[in-house]
């Protein structure tokens, strides 16, 4: 059964004459990983507004576990690519937060706190300061606030949009192990082909104006990175690689037809 | 044509002698700099004989003033009386404007019609001058200690009003959104995202508008003040002696100065995150 499930949306921005979302249907399940890849502007960020409960919905609807979504609510944690934190708190309270919002003792707090420091690889700088670390730690603590919350689902927006490359592919493992652990499922945006078709259970290919789902498919390799395959030999497999390219040549036809 | 034409920055293989052995003054040692050549420039002014020390008096005569004034006083209150007079005013009129100007800049910068409601009131009184409607004041309030901090209290209110409302409408929609979607309520938010993150515009503010009381505190003394700094100069210029103008306009910058630092301090513990990349 998916948690979350998205019915024939769409978004008309006020003041707009085209909409930034049409016709867009999507689910997701414990388990999954859904991946949305695609240029920038084709509306991947309204859909996780619209998902998340921040932006309601021209047309459609979501519901979570049968639920209609008219707003945000804790069981959808968002995870951004900066500037979502909090830089008065340490890293510890950071990942404490969700659960101190929801009234959950200090005792409970901190075991969870440590656990998810343990599982990101933070277990050393609680005490620090948020600004104190680099891009990718504080990833990790944004990603690690989200799972130490009382989240079903994670929603994240270009988590490593802005990391450089080497700190990126770290953090996509380190994203497979968590979603592994946590046992949470994962809608993520990026405009990145490798980072989608190596971590998507699913992967949505959209196409801006109208934003829209041009394309789905069911990559499989970070099932392959969970039975414990190497990333590089992942990643320079054959398969992969002509998937990647054949995404790539889509989105350029995508291009054409646009400026034809 | 040599290689060397194409280097943009050339870099010495060594910085000369006089360069290298010369350590950076502090940001202390630069405003002694300023504070002293101003008192030399003030001496050497007075020493000359070309003013007279109606004037201006030697650095020396006030000095001697300010023990007068601490012992004997002047206008039957002696100087920590009028310092303190003024103190208290100025602080009552902190607090209260903290008080009203806090949750109201957080109205302000949340709810845009009440911006659009306000926003006219608070312009139209900010730009004047303490002076114009201190008249209406005592008129409305008369002439007692409620006029005097009324007066200095408008003057703070503004900028820690706007810089309040700022601060609020200025906290990242990204740091909102999640903190909403870990639970937050309205609530909530407001107590553990916007505000720590106005703080900084609010001490600011705080900060702007404390400099602005102080400058009202001569009008609001002009409202039959029996002690005070701002007394003590305007009687004092009224039978012009001058140095104990010249003494009180010393200690208000001193006494301003100081919790003007008081407070940098404060913004530095309390915001250490502020102006950090990220
Ligand atoms: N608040 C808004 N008001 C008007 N137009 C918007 C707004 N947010 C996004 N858009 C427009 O909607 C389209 C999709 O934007 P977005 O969802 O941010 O795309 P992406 O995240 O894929 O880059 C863009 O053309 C963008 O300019
Ligand atoms: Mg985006």
């Amino acid at each position: 059964m998916s948690l979350l499930q998205a019915h024939n949306l769409g978004v008309t921005y006020p003041g707009q004459a085209s909409p930034a979302l049409q016709h867009v249907s999507l689910q997701l399940g414990e388990g999954d990983l859904v991946v949305a890849l695609g240029p920038s502007g084709c509306g991947k960020s309204t859909l996780l507004g619209v998902l998340a409960g921040f932006i309601a919905p021209s047309e459609g609807s979501v519901s979570f576990d049968g639920q209609p979504v008219t707003a945000p609510g804790v069981e959808r944690a968002v995870v951004f690519q900066h500037d979502a934190l909090l830089p008065w708190l340490n890293v510890a309270d950071n990942v404490a937060f969700g659960l101190k919002l929801q009234g959950v003792d200090k005792a409970r707090r901190q075991q969870v706190v440590a656990d998810t420091l343990q599982l990101v690889g933070l277990a050393d700088v609680g005490r620090k300061y948020t600004w104190q670390l680099s891009g990718g730690m504080r990833q990790r603590v944004g990603i690690a606030r989200a799972i130490a919350s009382q989240s079903k689902i994670l929603l994240m927006d270009e988590p490593f949009g802005a990391l450089d490359a080497f700190t990126r592919e770290q953090m996509q493992q380190l994203l497979l192990s968590v979603w592994q652990h946590a046992g949470r499922g994962i809608f993520l945006i990026t405009h990145d082909i490798e980072e989608a078709l190596f971590l998507a259970t699913e992967l949505v290919l959209m196409s801006p104006g109208p934003g829209r789902i041009v394309q789905r498919l069911r990559p499989g390799f970070s099932q392959r990175y969970r039975d414990g395959e190497d990333v590089r030999a992942i990643k320079s497999d054959p398969d992969f690689i002509a998937l990647r390219e054949q995404l790539l040549r889509s989105l350029f036809a995508q291009r054409q037809a646009e400026a034809a | 044509m040599s290689a060397n034409e194409h280097t943009l920055i050339r870099i010495p293989d060594t910085l000369p002698t006089s360069q290298r052995s010369r350590r950076p003054l502090s940001p202390t040692q630069w405003s002694l700099i300023s504070i002293g050549s101003i008192t030399l420039l003030w001496w050497a002014i007075t020493a000359s004989g070309l003013v007279p020390a109606l004037f201006l008096p030697p650095p020396g005569d006030v000095l001697a003033k300010f023990g007068t004034l601490v012992s004997n006083g002047y206008m039957d209150a002696t100087l920590q009386q009028h310092l303190w007079a003024s103190l208290q005013r100025i602080v009552l009129a902190l607090l209260a404007a903290v008080a009203v100007g806090i949750p109201l800049g957080i109205a302000i910068g949340t709810y845009p019609r009440v911006r659009h409601l306000l926003d006219p009131l608070i312009e139209f009184y900010r730009p004047l001058p303490p002076l114009a409607y201190l008249p209406l004041i005592v008129i409305w309030f008369g002439i007692g200690e409620l006029s005097k901090v009324l007066l200095i209290f408008l003057a703070i209110l503004a900028p820690v009003l706007i810089a309040t409302a700022h601060g609020v409408g200025s906290v990242s929609t990204v740091r909102q959104q999640a903190a909403l979607s870990l639970g937050a309520s309205r609530g909530q938010l407001l107590r553990y995202v916007i505000l720590p993150g106005a703080l900084p515009d609010i001490l600011t503010g705080i900060r702007i508008g404390l400099g602005a009381g102080w400058s009202t505190l001569v009008a609001a003394e002009l409202i039959a003040a029996t002690q005070g700094l701002g007394l003590m100069i305007q009687s004092a210029a009224q039978f012009l002696v001058t140095d104990v103008v010249v003494l009180g306009i010393i200690v208000i910058a001193l006494v301003a100065f100081a919790l003007e630092l008081g407070l940098r301090r404060l913004q530095r513990r309390l915001t250490p995150w502020h102006g950090q990349t990220h």
